[in-house]
């Protein structure tokens, strides 16, 4: 036990190395040409609202989540109970006063489609 | 801690442990299992929910209850599954942030460094980080023998405070209570059981310290008197005792393990405490009158004997069980005893042994000084009649009892007839 915790310890820090010194290697990246917006009413946002068809519009952006749902670190629940929804306040507060991380704000880009009209 | 030969007697029950895992285990990834994720991340999701279920088992075999750890096969065989349990644990949750990373370095390594990075994270993932970092240096700790005992118990309970934290981590990524509305209450009454009831000893049971009597350099008996309900112990059984205070004599107030080595008709138990750290070198100084916490029994050492000849062999302070065996009345079995010492002045309890040997026919006593494992250990055990239809009881440092153990396999005993306990509860 005793070696596969010094093993495993040893090779968990070269990892969170190499992640660190593959990201500092990385050549910046040039940002994405703006694409043309599509503009989508609060009634069209809220026909996708289901699991399998879930858009959101959080500060007035308009985001098609479907795919990334499975990869939300909450349960499926009490996320897609905003699909088909304006979210802004639940994203800033996560419905408990807490905003989201840079992390998850740096996430979002993604899965951009439109503007709210 | 016994090695396999004896915890294998003690039957079913050492199967209690490794399916108490499993049944977490279960009840984690079936609440959690990625169905519609695959990939690293599917993976990172299973490592998460196996280690926080395996870590939370592993907090439950640290409880120190002697029903308990009859149930899990005892104390040795439940503290073994709670290494186990918390290193694979620890192994599994490393790996759950690496995954996480390794999903995001398809899209690019700026990616997967954010997602280890805790600046580009919130409170709810700091949580996660100090957990591992906490269950890093507790574990560091805990693999760190040659630490001084009471630091080797303060840094091991990082461990424990890092299990607390990764539990609080999963229910605020969450969201909601989940699989936690068992795992939680489960580590709450482990970590209360084990710092209230038995560290702190709210679970003891009272005794007083009847008499002290030095037996050899380095090693008493302390004869200690129930104060209320008495414990049911059978010889080869030990318990951890906490000494407190008397007239002249301040107890460190640790528990620590000692064998018992007679057992009263009156409930009062004695126990051969020998110098082997600074709480029981200062233990040494005991007096009648001082109060005592005991906690257990634990153990099932010389508890099934097999009906034919018997080989019993200790080393040193490993006299205790054989002492209460023998006082507990007449052998009914052929046994010969083995007694190993260093030296004249560390022969512990020999003249009652010599004289029990002579009012009991089937005691045969062979006592010798050596230090270490002594170099004419096999031609003793040779000199054994009838040795490889024995059955073979060891207790002693732990190179003596691997010494012995190899001769008597040597000469023909069955391993499954080679039973024997050490105390390492490290």
């Amino acid at each position: 036990m005793r070696r596969l915790f010094l093993s495993a310890t040893v090779l968990f820090w070269l990892a969170v190395s190499g992640a660190w010194l593959g990201a500092r290697l990385q050549p910046p990246l040039a940002p994405p040409a703006a694409p043309a917006e599509a503009r989508y009413t609060l009634d069209e946002i809220a026909r996708h609202d289901r699991a399998e068809d879930c858009w959101m519009a959080i500060d007035g952006v308009v985001y098609e989540l479907t795919a990334y749902l499975p990869e939300h670190p909450s349960s499926l629940r009490v996320i897609a109970e905003w699909c088909g929804r304006e979210a802004s306040e639940a994203y800033h507060t996560k419905t408990r006063g807490r905003p989201h991380s840079p992390y998850a704000d740096s996430l979002l880009p993604a899965w951009r489609i439109g503007v709210v009209s | 801690m016994s090695a396999a030969p004896a915890a294998l007697r003690r039957g079913g029950s050492l199967v209690a442990a490794p399916a108490v895992l499993l049944a977490l285990l279960a009840a984690c990834l079936g609440w959690a299992w990625p169905a519609e994720l695959g990939g690293w991340r599917a993976l990172s999701i299973v490592c998460a929910w196996a280690g926080t279920a395996l870590l939370a088992g592993s907090l439950l075999l640290m409880v120190r209850a002697a029903r308990l750890a009859a149930l899990f096969g005892g104390l040795d065989a439940q503290y073994r599954w709670h290494h186990r349990s918390g290193t694979v644990a620890y192994v599994l949750l490393l790996a759950h942030p690496l995954t996480l990373a390794a999903d995001a370095w398809a899209e690019s390594p700026v990616r997967a460094w954010q997602v280890l990075a805790p600046w580009a994270q919130h409170w709810t993932v700091w949580l996660g980080w100090l957990a591992l970092l906490l269950l890093m240096a507790g574990l560091a700790a805990t693999f760190s023998l040659h630490l001084p005992y009471r630091r080797w118990r303060a840094l091991h309970y990082l461990a424990g405070a890092g299990v607390v934290t990764g539990l609080i981590h999963v229910w605020a990524l969450l969201g909601e209570a989940g699989p936690l509305w068992l795992l939680l209450p489960l580590a709450a009454l482990a970590l209360g059981w084990r710092l209230l009831g038995s560290d702190l000893g709210l679970a003891a049971r009272p005794y007083r310290v009847r008499s002290v009597v030095p037996h050899a350099a380095g090693l008493i008996e302390a004869v200690l008197e129930p104060c209320g309900p008495r414990m049911a112990v059978t010889p080869g059984q030990f318990v951890f005792a906490a000494f407190g205070d008397g007239a002249h004599f301040h107890g460190c107030g640790e528990f620590h393990p000692f064998t018992v080595s007679g057992i009263g008709a009156d409930g009062a138990l004695a126990v051969g405490i020998k110098a082997l750290g600074p709480c029981s070198r200062h233990v040494q100084a005991l007096e009648p009158g001082v109060t005592v916490r005991l906690e257990g029994p634990f153990g099932g050492f010389l508890a099934e004997r097999a009906a034919g000849p018997q080989l019993w062999l200790a080393g040193g302070v490993g006299i205790t069980p054989f002492m209460a065996a023998l006082r507990a009345g007449p052998l009914t079995q052929p046994t010969t005893l083995l007694y190993f010492h260093r030296s004249a002045q560390d022969a512990a309890y020999l003249d009652e042994l010599r004289q029990l040997a002579a009012a009991d026919p089937l005691l045969t006593l062979v006592s010798e000084a050596a230090d270490g494992p002594p170099p004419m250990l096999a031609a003793r055990l040779a000199e054994v009649p009838g040795l490889a239809g024995r059955s073979a009881q060891l207790c002693g440092p732990a190179p003596l009892i691997q010494a012995a153990r190899d001769a008597l396999l040597r000469h023909g005993m069955p391993a499954a007839a080679i039973h024997f306990e050490l105390f390492d509860f490290r």
